[in-house]
């Protein structure tokens, strides 16, 4: 090469850094790439170009190095870019902040790399590559946008749509499908298309799934979710090259209870939500970013609604929380909103038939009750589905009028809200995954906490973490130990002379998670007793680690706890002359005297109402704004998302009107105030998103001479689909129980 | 007859002053006074309110209006008002249009005049009202 060809090249490539900040770039990139690319010194030197404009990774991802020197660099159209060995170029390509489409490739789920939608350009690679599936290597030259790429993405689009039915107007996937929108972006505007279609069986997966087969593209996501997540190995690939479909390969339903997860990994609506079918289009609906509360875990969600009614309910990413998935009773209980709901005060008459009246007469005849009646006969039941404000409201009231047997449902009669370590899950519910060792002990995380439950299965997944059970025959998704159903076990482990201790014993960081339903034991301190002794044994409480945990059921059960609702005696049901069931339905009141009044203030009219006196209507949580705090001691708060029914308020303004009507006014009128009285009690429960741990662990509690009972642990959850008010007055929920219990 | 004068009613120019516009309102009450018999006439009104009633209620109706102190807006307001009392006129409503406005008013029918929420919170009063107030 000679000196003034050197030197025309170096003008050259001057004169582009001048010219280069302009609109110009992209055509002087495309169309001189070919010469520039064959020669290593001038693609390095237009690698080196600081024209181009910064980026920021897809969905303002980081990159976490776990070590330092395990850093590569690659190239991703020109822009250097950091990232940890292993990565994938797809990866690569987001941190460079390049989305590149794609329909197999899910960051959950294990790579398949069978759609070859993500195909991109590699330098010196003979031909494109399907980048979810290769690994970047350093110095990797990664081009997305060269017309190669573009052809190639072109030409899988055509294939893809060559099967795919035209029915966009009558499917229910029609304005968030992933294929639509990339066929809009990536695809040909013409089609060759000539043939016929092809058509495939669809499958019944149960009431939840609705499947339209002949619109899979095959990408596996189902199947992959399937068999890693929910653990279920019911979908499965069946045939070859045209012939191939997604089934059941026998007729049979899909029986997980995370199953409606396939509906939001499904990028067409080959499956959709059958609840759901036919009745909104995404795009008219009103999004409000919520909390479901039907079981402890609060896992993240949006409620879709349209005008008065909530239409669907889909997941929100909560990496500590949910991930990205919901169980089906949070996505498909909504339907029970509708029904059975109480929409005007009512008074029992004396023929025993419900009189709808005022709220002026109902509150001034509740006020006119509660003053006649000894305040140690007052009892104050909160419900399970209760917000924190309103538990508040109630406690002060009772506490006003002289009464302080109040409690939430669930806690049992003796329940220990001095240590906070004693009634939430310490670890966290993402800590579960740096545990190797579970000892499960009167609980089944499948049905009483599927999101806690799904964790587990990943740990137990990743690590092979040893997972021993304690507790009746119960169904479980990963490999477990039972070793007993009734608490001797525990004494068995606790005293070394079970095998499973030495599985305890050996762990770096085990985890045991009590069951909530432990709480309504007989022997309960016993129980716990036996579980610390167990934790201080096998080291599960150190300063760094914290693994002695409490599974709770209900929604508002953390935040009672936190708020103080203690009952003063354990028997005071038995004495009580005046109850108020503040959404309390699933409350034994078949010890109450015949002559107590009960007031029923609640949203459904389910097992509460059938003995009220008063019903005072209330508003669901998909109406209100309120705090609940979820088993890991998380706050986090619902927003009204769609208008009150009927002539219904919100629960605390019902507790401070009565108050007011009662002569014994609380001093809080607004929800800020009312807030700030919380502040007084539990300050953790305004720190919202954030988990609070507990400050204390449980080693500072008294001695128990309290000895375990032969009694078998039972199940705390009797249906998966039917813990509430709610879930038992859904439709859906009742064709689940009837065709998916096991 | 009024109501012959305001079938050729125009809009007129707009008011220089606030002087200027208070003297139209005033001779728009007026107007509407001097209607009042024909309406209780054409609407067959004499069984359920009295010229005097009526004759309130109009003037309740300027009053809500009684802190604009902008010529334009008191010109727009009068201009609604002659348009509202033209409809009325010409009998382009019906009678329980008159019968739901101005006779009954905003209360509704049933009208709530017990003493009992007298030293209530607003809180109360609110929570009696709606869920939403």
């Amino acid at each position: 090469m000679g000196l003034g060809l050197l030197a025309s090249r170096t003008l050259r490539s001057s004169s582009r850094i001048f010219h280069n900040n302009g609109p110009t770039t992209h055509f002087l990139r495309t169309i001189t790439s070919t010469p520039d690319l064959n020669n290593a010194d001038a693609s390095a030197s237009a690698v080196q170009q600081p024209d181009l404009p910064p980026r920021n990774p897809v969905g303002g991802a980081r990159v976490h190095f776990p070590n330092p020197e395990d850093a590569i660099e690659v190239f991703v159209d020109g822009y250097p870019v950091k990232i940890p060995k292993g990565m994938t170029v797809l990866q690569a390509c987001e941190v460079a902040g390049v989305d590149i489409p794609r329909f197999c490739y899910h960051s959950r789920l294990s790579i398949a790399g069978n759609c070859r939608m993500c195909l991109v350009e590699v330098e010196k690679s003979p031909k494109p590559v399907a980048s979810c599936a290769m690994p970047a290597l350093p110095g990797m030259k990664i081009k997305t946008d060269t017309p190669i790429a573009k052809k190639a993405r072109e030409g899988v689009m055509e294939f893809l749509l060559m099967n795919h039915p035209l029915d966009c107007p009558i499917c229910d996937q029609g304005g968030e499908c992933d294929l639509q929108d990339q066929s809009m972006a990536f695809g040909s505007d013409r089609g060759r298309f000539t043939e016929m279609k092809r058509s495939v069986v669809d499958k019944n997966l149960g009431p939840l799934v609705k499947t339209v087969m002949t619109r899979c593209i095959q990408c596996t996501r189902c199947v992959r979710f399937a068999s890693e997540v929910a653990g279920v190995e019911d979908l499965g690939m069946l045939g070859r090259g045209s012939g191939e479909e997604i089934g059941t390969y026998v007729e049979k339903l899909m029986t997980s209870e995370l199953s409606g997860n396939v509906i939001d990994i499904c990028p067409v609506g080959a499956l959709t939500s059958k609840p759901f079918a036919f009745k909104a289009r995404n795009w008219e609906l009103k999004g409000t970013e919520s909390i479901d509360v039907t079981d402890a875990v609060g896992s993240n969600i949006r409620i879709d609604s349209r005008g008065p009614e909530v239409m669907r309910v889909v997941p929100r990413l909560n990496e500590d929380i949910n991930e990205e998935w919901i169980s089906d009773k949070t996505r498909f209980f909504y339907d029970g909103l509708k029904r059975q709901r109480l929409n005007d005060p009512m008074l029992r008459g004396p023929d025993g038939r419900f009189k709808a009246v005022t709220w002026r007469d109902a509150l001034a005849i509740v006020a006119e009750v509660m003053h006649q009646i000894k305040p140690e006969e007052i009892v104050g039941v909160a419900g399970k589905l209760s917000d924190a404000e309103s538990m508040m409201a109630l406690k002060d009231l009772l506490n006003k009028m002289g009464s302080n047997n109040i409690f939430c449902e669930g806690n049992g009669m003796h329940p220990n809200a001095d240590l906070r370590s004693g009634y939430i899950m310490n670890t966290g519910i993402s800590g579960l995954e740096k545990a190797d060792a579970f000892l499960l002990v009167g609980t089944q995380p499948r049905v009483e906490a599927a999101m806690v439950n799904a964790r587990i299965r990943k740990t137990v997944k990743a690590t092979n973490a040893k997972v021993g059970y304690v507790g009746p025959a119960a169904d479980f998704n990963y490999d477990h130990r039972h070793l007993g159903t009734d608490p001797k076990t525990l004494v068995e482990i606790a005293e070394g002379r079970h095998p499973f201790s030495s599985a305890l014993k050996n762990a770096k960081n085990p985890v045991i998670i009590v069951g909530a339903g432990v709480f309504e034991r007989e022997d309960k301190d016993a129980v716990f007793a036996a579980v610390e002794t167990i934790g201080k044994n096998n080291n599960v409480v150190r300063p760094d680690w914290n693994g002695l945990n409490v599974l709770l059921l209900n929604g508002a059960q953390a935040a009672a706890l936190d708020l103080g609702l203690v009952p003063e005696s354990d028997k005071c049901i038995e004495s009580a002359k005046f109850v108020y069931l503040m959404g309390a339905d699933d409350v034994s009141l078949d010890k109450l005297p015949d002559d107590a009044f009960v007031v029923y203030q609640g949203h459904h009219g389910d097992r509460g109402v059938y003995r009220a006196n008063v019903i005072l209507p209330a508003s669901a949580f998909t109406e209100k704004e309120g705090i609940y705090e979820n088993t890991e001691g998380c706050a986090q708060i619902t927003l009204p998302a769609v208008p009150t029914v009927g002539d219904a308020r919100d629960d605390w303004k019902i507790i401070r009107a009565l108050s007011e009507v009662a002569g014994v006014g609380l001093p809080y009128d607004s929800l800020g105030a009312i807030r700030s009285r919380i502040r007084t009690v539990a300050p953790n429960l305004l720190e919202l998103d954030e988990r609070q741990p507990a400050t204390f662990s449980t080693s500072l509690r008294p001695e128990v001479s309290q000895k375990v009972s032969e009694t078998p642990f039972t199940p705390a959850v009797e249906n998966f689909y039917m813990t509430d008010a709610i879930t038992r007055a859904s439709k859906i929920m009742a064709q689940c129980s009837a065709l998916l219990r096991k | 007859m009024a109501h012959i004068m305001l079938k050729k009613l125009k809009v007129p120019a707009n008011s220089g002053s606030l002087e200027e516009a208070r003297s139209r309102t005033f001779e728009f009450f007026r107007m509407c006074c001097r209607s009042i018999p024909h309406i209780m006439e054409i609407y067959n009104l004499y069984d359920v309110v009295t010229p005097s009633q009526l004759r309130s209620a109009a003037a309740a109706e300027v009053r809500k209006n009684s802190n604009v102190t902008n010529p334009k807006v008191i010109d727009m307001l009068l201009f609604k008002g002659t348009e509202e009392l033209m409809n009325i006129v010409n009998q382009s409503k019906q009678r329980h249009h008159i019968v739901g406005q101005y006779v009954v008013g905003n209360q509704g029918l049933v009208q709530d005049l017990a003493a009992k929420d007298q030293d209530t919170s607003n809180f109360l009063k609110n929570f009696y009202g709606s869920n939403y107030s």
